[in-house]
């Protein structure tokens, strides 16, 4: 298997992610009120991160997971996309995740820390 | 898997033929009921357990038959082997190809040097990772049913890949030459048919001459492109007996086949269309096939300034060259012409496909682009196993080897270039740079998220290795699904510092394959470092077993996400696609309760073992101590606990 093939498409998949996630998400004032600690929980439960990594660092499926670590993405974007996702991502109704779980990924995610600089870390700039 | 034993004294044929005339004698003589009354008083039986056959062999006059012999055909074929230069071959004993072996330890003092593996599948997949890196096949032998029914995945991944293999396997021609048991279950009348499929040629040779110039014809079909595996029935008799007419044998002269070059008016062509394009850009796949291939394709992306993509089945393109484009494939989207060499799933790195309810496909190019092919892969396809992928329209679809066919190519491309294309090109190579150094930079940055975690992320533990080999005279060998960090983050120059994935995508390969690779590697003194799952790593840990016999120097990283991940992430989505519970979904596609210690597995195969690692903070020492016991000889597992990807 090609190891780069699949995964290489990460930055135009990010790119089609958050057009279709800023499309939905007309107007938006704050986000709903998430329990992020039961965001974690279900992170993990409903299996978020095996495409997109326990800290939402990313990863690949059959294509690009994108990073969720402090999405910038609005949260009527991120639910649309859990909701009627773009590429190969599974949708998840809510038989799986009520509104209100959503919610709580949502904090969860926007609680990771996101990237920090590379120069920071000497063996990142070998 | 039964093995002949061997008689001393007499030839074991012969002695299954006596044993067969005794059976034989037997057999008509009157039963002897154990109910029935004695007519007679009896001799008392000194011993029951010896029946007539054993009776016959121990009280028979011996036969006339030959007992010794000055020559075999075994002796002969290991001389073929010889002349072509195969270096090693990777084995698993048997009785079927015993006359073979014996020639090569004593005959031949042990050339091709013996490579004794544990399973067939190893030695066919280091076979594959040692052609990669060195450039020409190794040998591989086992068992003509069993053993080649053990060897076939392993055949079909090198078969995907391109690779060249020579697979001998052993038969009884002869229905009357093959003892009772395991000879008649080991035997076939065309044992080659299970891999024809996904072998190039196969033959049974019938004679000493037939085998030379069909093992020579055998090298030859392997090794010119588009280049594949290859099988040999070894027949027992031609290896075990008596040569009858030595002075009739000859080895053939081989000479390599000079790879096919593109016609040169379509050559002209693709140059014509490459130069007047606005936004070229070239695909590659398996375009390097020997080390001056990289520097080929460097030439002509030079010659154009424009973007390649590579999709890393071979060492094609440096992974820090300012036209490399490899994590931007959008710009498959706005190229006008696109060249495409030697590329296995061209169709898949064209299209978008959805892996869906309905699975659909659309075009990933922009309406009237152009489509140039140039490679040697669609000269030689097969009907049932469906690698040729899905057909790709194309506009000019040379016939040719890429690399053979580069230089005149840039050539062509550079004598149409006038100063307005020039300056032109040099204005879009600045872009790509720029883009490129982007594209690092983005790398480096989403590198960082998660950088202390445990699990430890992948990209960390690519980092750290990294950090430690780049000074060594390096070389990756492999990677485990989807693991693309070392094309991210590192510095690929060299051409024998990448060599491709297994091609069918048959689990099981990176572990054997990276030890083959790394095989070829040792007589270089080069550093050779494989990533590769938990799960492929279990289809075949007895290879590190090899790799300590035979002290094959590598660094292996297991990336322990316990589990079948990719599987695993297929089940989540089956899951919410119904609606239903995805929290079991680890149910038979997970590696856990038992975790499996592979440093602990690899300290009983008798090489150095670290881990497993799940705190990055241990990661650096662990590895320190592991490229120490590398450095020494030795095979070094590091059990690295990763987050899934």
């Amino acid at each position: 298997m090609n190891p780069i093939k699949h995964i290489a498409r990460i930055v135009s998949a990010v790119a089609v992610f958050s057009v279709a996630a800023l499309a939905v998400a007309q107007a938006q004032d704050a986000p709903p009120p998430g329990d992020a600690a039961n965001g974690k929980r279900l992170f993990i439960a409903e299996g978020c991160f095996t495409c997109h990594g326990r800290v939402g660092q990313g990863g690949a499926y059959n294509g690009p997971a994108p990073i969720l670590a402090n999405t910038a993405l609005p949260f009527d974007g991120f639910k649309g996309q859990i909701r009627n996702p773009v590429n190969d991502m599974p949708a998840f109704t809510s038989a799986n995740l009520s509104d209100k779980d959503i919610a709580d990924i949502y904090a969860f995610v926007r609680s990771l820390p996101g990237p920090r600089s590379a120069k920071d870390i000497a063996i990142l700039n070998n | 898997m039964s093995k002949r034993r061997s008689s001393s004294g007499s030839s074991r044929r012969n002695f299954l033929k006596s044993a067969g005339l005794v059976s034989a004698a037997a057999a008509v003589a009157p039963p002897v009921a154990v109910t029935a009354a004695p007519a007679a008083p009896q001799p008392e039986l000194k011993a029951a357990v010896p029946g007539p056959t054993q009776t016959a062999v121990e009280t028979l006059s011996p036969s006339n038959d030959p007992v010794n012999q000055t020559s075999s055909g075994g002796d002969f074929m290991a001389d073929v082997l010889n002349s072509l230069g195969i270096e090693y071959m990777a084995i698993n004993c048997a009785s079927s190809y015993r006359g073979l072996h014996e020639a090569v330890i004593n005959h031949s003092n042990n050339k091709p040097e013996i490579i004794t593996c544990v399973h067939e599948d190893i030695a066919v997949h280091m076979a594959q990772g040692y052609a990669k890196i060195e450039g020409k096949p190794m040998a591989m032998a086992c068992h003509g049913v069993v053993g080649l029914q053990h060897a076939t995945m392993a055949m079909y991944n090198a078969w995907c890949d391109r690779v060249p293999v020579l697979v001998f396997g052993g038969n009884i021609m002869e229905a009357d030459k093959r003892g009772p048991g395991a000879e008649w279950l080991h035997a076939g009348v065309d044992i080659g048919q299970i891999v024809r499929e996904f072998t190039k040629w196969d033959d049974q040779p019938a004679s000493l001459t037939h085998f030379a110039e069909s093992t020579v014809r055998a090298y030859k079909i392997a090794t010119t492109p588009p280049m594949g595996p290859v099988f040999i029935a070894l027949d027992a008799e031609l290896q075990e007996n008596p040569i009858p007419d030595a002075e009739n044998l000859r080895v053939p002269k081989f000479a390599p086949v000079i790879p096919p070059q593109g016609d040169s008016g379509a050559i002209a062509e693709a140059a014509k269309m490459l130069v007047e394009a606005q936004n070229p850009i070239i695909l590659c796949d398996r375009a390097a096939r020997t080390p001056a291939g990289m520097a080929n394709l460097v030439a002509l992306a030079e010659a154009l300034q424009c973007g390649v993509i590579d999709n890393a089945g071979r060492m094609n393109f440096p992974s820090r060259h300012p036209l490399n484009q490899s994590f931007r494939r959008a710009m498959i989207g706005q190229a006008d012409v696109i060249l495409a060499l030697e590329m296995n799933d061209l169709w898949g790195t064209l299209t978008h496909f959805s892996d869906r309810i309905v699975r659909r496909s659309s075009p990933g190019t922009k309406p009237g682009a152009k489509l140039i092919t140039l490679g040697s892969r669609d000269l030689f396809l097969k009907s049932n196993y469906q690698d040729f992928g899905r057909w790709q329209d194309t506009d000019l679809d040379i016939a040719g080897d890429a690399e053979a066919s580069l230089p005149a190519l840039t050539e062509a491309v550079k004598r149409l270039t006038d100063d307005g294309r020039k300056a032109a090109f040099e204005a879009r190579g600045k872009k790509l740079a720029a883009a490129h150094l982007a594209m690092v930079e983005q790398s480096k940055t989403d590198a960082t998220i998660g950088w202390d975690a445990s699990p430890i992320s992948t990209a960390r533990m690519c980092a750290e290795v990294y950090a430690q080999i780049k000074d060594e005279d390096w070389s990756v060998v492999g990677t485990s699904i989807k693991l693309t960090w070392p094309h991210r983050l590192w510095n690929f120059t060299k051409p024998y510092q990448w060599n491709g994935g297994s091609g069918g995508a048959g689990i099981g390969y990176n572990l054997p394959a990276s030890l083959g690779a790394a095989l070829a590697n040792k007589k270089y003194g080069r550093f050779t470092v494989s990533f590769g799952g938990d799960g492929d790593f279990m289809f075949n840990p007895g290879a590190l077993w090899t790799a300590a016999h035979h002290k094959i120097p590598i660094l292996y990283i297991v990336q322990n996400n316990r589990a079948y991940h990719q599987e695993y992430m297929y089940l989540v989505a089956m899951a919410a696609r119904h609606g239903r519970d995805v929290s079991k979904m680890d149910i038979g596609t997970t590696l856990k309760d038992p975790n499996i210690d592979y440093a602990t597995v690899a300290r009983g195969m008798g090489a150095y073992g670290e881990g497993p690692i799940s705190d990055p903070k241990d990661l650096a020492p662990a590895l320190t101590r592991a490229i120490a016991a590398v450095k020494s000889g030795q095979p070094a597992v590091v059990d690295v606990v990763t987050d899934p990807r």
